[in-house]
């Protein structure tokens, strides 16, 4: 079988600026400058008092994951090389949530409330995924 | 303002869910229409709308749906005056039988056909069904770049909510073993052979903790139902299965977004749709709980209020929901066993639930059933809705 690209983040204008940051090794989120919410991922408005006035912030890169799955079999066409990998919810101290991979330890060794820190992934040249290691 | 008692519904129709390469997705389509119009005793001419809901095998069928293909089919053109879709995914039964209650109710339709069509199955290959279903509902920005696809969706909240209520990989298997018990009395179901929890467990493991025996698979299938007014339906039959309530509420679009893979809002919808009809838990005779995978029937079940939270496990594993048994949930097999018609796996549980309320559910009936609770979700479980149905309007 013909090997299928990684797909890519399909993005918009206004998300643009986490990406250029992922590619510079930093993870930013959004803050609402009116009530204080963070936000993930980047809104047009805060979901929490519907402003539209949002600043970007960096993240710490800390948290803790939610839940998490071990990918072993049947994996959309573009992962099946990556068999076994791990897709987990994350909880960023910021109290944000995030979808992503943890890396760089034992899939096993993986479990839930595991506290975790922000790692990146480039896929190619423009996007670096935001994944997350051990602490 | 209420929608109880205020629709009901009076046919049903549904072809047999499976692997039917040879039928056209049409034919299903059609075939359940015909089933549902001629069950209410009245003139194919009566019905003057028409609610097809989406079908994601193929495009080009989906467009056909929309713009009215099946009125053609069933000879209606000029009959019919509104053929609109209306999809939410696997809660499309639901919203269907919404927005049908409320066109019946202010008058803008007398009789109202809702159908559903899909060729899973065997109009996609398996990898393209992997492929698909790694895309429809999962956000292409924040998820799919990840490896996102719907046995890791399904094995999030399955980790979770074993983590937090302690439930068994056992217990989960025996919500797939109950829902086979079922299905060996529906001659519409995929999968009849009896199924043991050992099987489940020996399984191929897909994403943990979640096994291919835990998974749904997709079908081929159809079924449909017609919606009128109260009054309407005393005409037809003097057993309509009356709208008495429903709630619901939409949480998220990316999954990782949910505040809850453990619950959802199923507590709040049931709350609603309960006290709307004005009944509680222990009034409801048989449960259609929305499955696809056995975490999601036991959140569906725990949460609109059957048992407390973390003891759904326990009872399916001594077999209380089981044909006989204390609580009836799922009685068609559900997904698991019927096989999975995307939006329509919904849909045939909606009928199943009307189809035991109208005493017509064969070698599974529940006897006197008299009250129907029926959950459903669409998307990535974007959306919790609980409906109950009855054969009298409580006051």
């Amino acid at each position: 079988m013909a090997k299928v690209e990684k797909p890519i983040p399909e993005t918009n204008t206004w998300t643009e600026p986490f990406w250029d940051a992922t590619r510079e090794g930093k993870l930013v989120i959004q803050k609402c400058v009116d009530c204080d919410q963070k936000i993930f991922y980047p809104r047009l408005i805060c979901p929490s008092c519907f402003s539209q006035n949002i600043e970007w912030i960096e993240a710490s890169g800390k948290g803790t994951v939610y839940t998490y799955t071990v990918v072993v079999n049947n994996a959309p066409s573009a992962f099946l090389d990556d068999m076994p990998y791990v897709v987990a919810v994350v909880r960023l101290d910021e109290g944000v949530q995030m979808l992503s991979n943890i890396v760089e330890c034992d899939p096993a060794s993986v479990h839930c409330d595991m506290p975790v820190k922000v790692a990146f992934k480039s896929i190619n040249d423009e996007y670096t995924l935001p994944v997350f290691k051990p602490l | 303002m209420s929608l109880k008692g205020k629709a009901a519904i009076i046919g049903i129709g549904e072809v047999p869910s499976g692997k039917f390469p040879e039928r056209a997705c049409i034919v299903s389509a059609v075939e359940s229409a015909v089933m549902a119009v001629k069950e209410k005793k009245k003139k194919r001419e009566d019905i003057d709308t028409i609610i097809p809901t989406g079908t994601v095998y193929n495009a080009q069928y989906n467009n056909e749906m929309v713009t009215g293909r099946i009125v053609e089919e069933l000879g209606l053109s000029g009959v019919v005056k509104n053929n609109v879709s209306v999809f939410s995914g696997g809660s499309s039964s639901s919203t269907m039988l919404k927005v049908a209650a409320g066109l019946v109710n202010i008058g803008a339709a007398k009789y109202i056909l809702c159908l559903h069509s899909e060729k899973l199955a065997t109009g996609l290959s398996l990898q393209g069904g992997i492929d698909l279903f790694s895309t429809a509902g999962i956000a292409k920005e924040w998820e799919v770049p990840f490896g996102q696809h719907y046995s890791s969706v399904a094995a999030l909240a399955t980790q979770r909510y074993k983590y937090e209520t302690g439930t068994t990989d056992e217990q989960l298997a025996a919500v797939c073993v109950s829902n086979r018990k079922w299905a060996e009395l529906n001659p519409n179901a995929m999968f009849r052979k009896p199924l043991s929890i050992d099987e489940v467990m020996e399984s191929k493991m897909l994403s943990t903790p979640l096994r291919s025996k835990m998974s749904n698979m997709l079908a081929d299938g159809g079924s449909a139902f017609v919606v009128t007014s109260p009054e309407r339906a005393a005409e037809h039959t003097d057993k309509p299965v009356y709208l008495l309530g429903s709630g619901s509420r939409a949480t998220h679009f990316v999954y990782s977004q949910e505040p809850d893979l453990t619950r959802f809002a199923f507590a709040d919808a049931a709350k609603d749709a309960f006290k709307e009809a004005n009944l509680t838990p222990q009034d409801i005779d048989v449960m259609e709980i929305y499955d696809s995978y056995p975490v999601y029937q036991l959140i569906g079940f725990e949460e609109s209020g059957f048992c407390k939270r973390g003891e759904g496990g326990q009872l399916f594993s001594e077999g209380k929901t089981w044909p006989g048994g204390k609580y009836p949930v799922t009685t068609n097999g559900g997904m698991l066993s019927q096989g999975h018609t995307g939006g329509g796996g919904g849909v045939a549980l909606l009928v199943e639930a009307a189809r035991q309320l109208m005493g017509k559910a064969g070698e599974r009936q529940v006897k006197d059933a008299s009250f129907a609770a029926y959950t459903s979700t669409g998307g990535t479980y974007f959306d919790s809705h609980v409906t109950i149905l009855g054969t009298v309007v409580p006051d």
